[in-house]
């Protein structure tokens, strides 16, 4: 009860890490990308902006908000465990009567309550320029991508040193083998089923951040598999050696 | 010889046995299939009170045995019980004082920041926090350096820095990876005092490092290993120790030069009033040195060209070692 009392209360220089560590890099690229790409789109667009999901615009928000989201949950999980390993801070950090599996799920979710806040620092400005924007569905898709994401990255940063460009790589390379074999009805189309659902992340982005709906299995499929991979993280953070 | 059982509690019944090696072996593997054998069937009970030494040549395998003691790696054969839990289950109940020999510290951290937050994880109540944080600072005379980032500390304050995180608490097991290392003559001086301080019957303290004289000081037993393996375990006093046959003193005479050859014949002069003489028993040693002093000479001081573990340590590695 006490060590889980120590490792809550360090859950706030955790949240001190998310913030200077990747925290900051996030709203460089919500200030940079986001906001700026929006402006310059109103000042172009005029009154159209306020067309809400009739404009044409919308997609082109929808587009650039889940990329946002995407990128900041591959900046914020990146290196999440690895770092440590590399790095050797390792060494101090569990020589406490700490669990390394429960020091790092709660860092994950410290990350993920990082990631909604900057995502709201995002949809509210959205908001200041598109009224019919919400900030409810657009966090509430923040948090989904994370799980589904993240809980990936969170895996490959226990397996590998190297886990933002394994991330990257997964997360492209299940695209890519997706659009290129999905439709067939070989056995290539069964295999690429196996790969993370990213076609999932379109059609769950336009009806989740559009109208705070989505279809139930996309939202489960999604949650499942990232959620999996998580829990597999866990594991192998359980097992394998904490040193190289 | 004066090696001893790898086991104190063998010459000490009364000792509560603490850490327990049993047949420990590690193997490294590479993808292309080369394996290295960095432990290999490694023996040892530590018991309660004892300051255990572990000495070997780089690349022994000490700082690989001191991972598997704190559960960093997995032995590949063989297990490590601390008070009868595995390793890993006793430091993540209890925690362990760890000095590491990489003092791996986030650089953007300030020093007090990094001992606030350790002690947070160590378990330490948030009222008792700034006071143990100022004690080990006070220390370990880190004062003027608290409020700099671990990355502007000289290695020697970084060092520092390090045992201090490892002394946040009163643990029962402390582990000392190369404790000196970087450290100034004062601060080794006063690192030994430190351990001195810390030692009491209830904790163990396991020292690893390539420093005999220090081991020699501090440590009760030394564990000498070479290529993995435990070649001896060596008792540090004198006491359980006879001479190596030949061993040789440097003796300081003050007075009487002269008289130096007529107890000791095959006196080398090293200059200075300095004279090497080999004896084969302290007996010996001291029959000749009470004689001298019978003669009316002043003795400055007598030296052994090798301390008893620095004898035992070449033997068991080799002298090209």
């Amino acid at each position: 009860m006490k060590r889980a009392a120590s490792l809550a209360r360090y859950s706030l220089w955790q949240f001190r890490d998310f913030v200077f560590e990747r925290g900051v890099p996030i709203l460089i690229l919500v200030f940079l990308w986001g906001y700026v790409l929006l402006v310059s789109l109103r000042n172009a667009m005029g009154p159209q902006m306020a067309a809400g999901r009739a404009s044409p615009i919308w997609g082109l928000v929808l587009q650039a908000a889940s990329t946002l989201v995407s990128l900041s949950v591959l900046i914020a999980v990146n290196g999440i465990v690895s770092t440590d390993r590399k790095l050797g801070y390792y060494r101090f950090l569990f020589s406490k009567p700490v669990n390394p599996v429960l020091y790092y799920a709660q860092f994950f979710f410290v990350c993920m309550v990082g990631v909604v806040a900057s995502m709201l620092v995002l949809s509210s400005l959205m908001r200041t320029i598109l009224p019919t924007f919400s900030i409810v569905n657009f966090l509430l898709y923040t948090a989904l991508i994370y799980v589904a994401m993240g809980g990936i990255g969170f895996f490959l940063s226990v397996a590998t040193r190297y886990d933002w460009v394994s991330l990257a790589a997964v997360w492209l390379g299940s695209r890519i083998l997706r659009d290129l074999y999905g439709a067939k009805s070989d056995w290539r189309s069964k295999t690429v089923e196996l790969l993370p659902p990213v076609h999932k992340l379109d059609e769950v982005a336009n009806s989740l951040i559009g109208t705070g709906t989505a279809h139930a299995t996309d939202v489960l499929w999604l949650l499942g598999y990232g959620a999996l991979f998580f829990v597999l993280g866990l594991v192998a953070l359980r097992w394998r050696s904490l040193a190289d | 010889m004066a090696s001893v059982p790898a086991t104190a509690g063998d010459d000490n019944g009364t000792a509560a046995l603490v850490i327990e090696f049993k047949n420990v072996g590690k193997i490294y593997k590479s993808l292309l299939g080369n394996s290295v054998k960095a432990v290999e069937e490694f023996s040892l009970k530590v018991v309660e009170g004892e300051i255990l030494g572990i000495a070997g040549p780089n690349g022994a395998g000490k700082t690989t045995l001191i991972a598997m003691m704190l559960g960093y790696l997995r032995p590949t054969t063989g297990t490590i019980e601390i008070n009868g839990l595995s390793a890993r289950q006793y430091i993540e109940r209890n925690g362990i004082g760890y000095l590491s020999e990489l003092i791996a510290i986030n650089p953007k951290w300030r020093a007090e920041t990094a001992l606030v937050r350790y002690a947070t994880l160590a378990g330490i109540t948030h009222s008792e926090i700034s006071q143990r944080v100022g004690y080990v600072i006070d220390l370990l005379g880190l004062a003027e350096h608290r409020d700099k980032k671990v990355k502007a500390l000289s290695k020697g304050n970084l060092q520092r820095l390090g045992l201090a995180q490892a002394l946040l608490r009163d643990e029962q097991i402390l582990v000392l990876d190369e404790p000196t290392h970087g450290l100034d003559p004062v601060w080794t001086q006063r690192f030994r005092d430190i351990v001195e301080e810390l030692r009491r019957p209830d904790r163990t303290i396991l020292i690893a490092s390539h420093n005999l004289d220090e081991l020699q000081r501090l440590a009760d037993r030394v564990a000498i290993i070479d290529r993995g393996r435990l070649q001896r375990v060596v008792s540090t006093g004198y006491e359980n120790a006879p001479l190596v046959a030949g061993t040789r003193f440097r003796v300081t005479l003050a007075s009487g030069h002269d008289l130096i050859r007529a107890v000791f014949p095959q006196a080398e002069d090293a200059g200075r009033g300095e004279y090497d003489v080999t004896v084969h028993s302290l007996a010996e040693l001291n029959a000749a040195l009470a004689d001298l002093i019978g003669r009316g000479v002043l003795v400055a001081s007598v030296v052994p060209e090798r301390s008893v573990l620095e004898q035992q340590f070449r033997e068991a590695v080799g002298e090209s070692q």
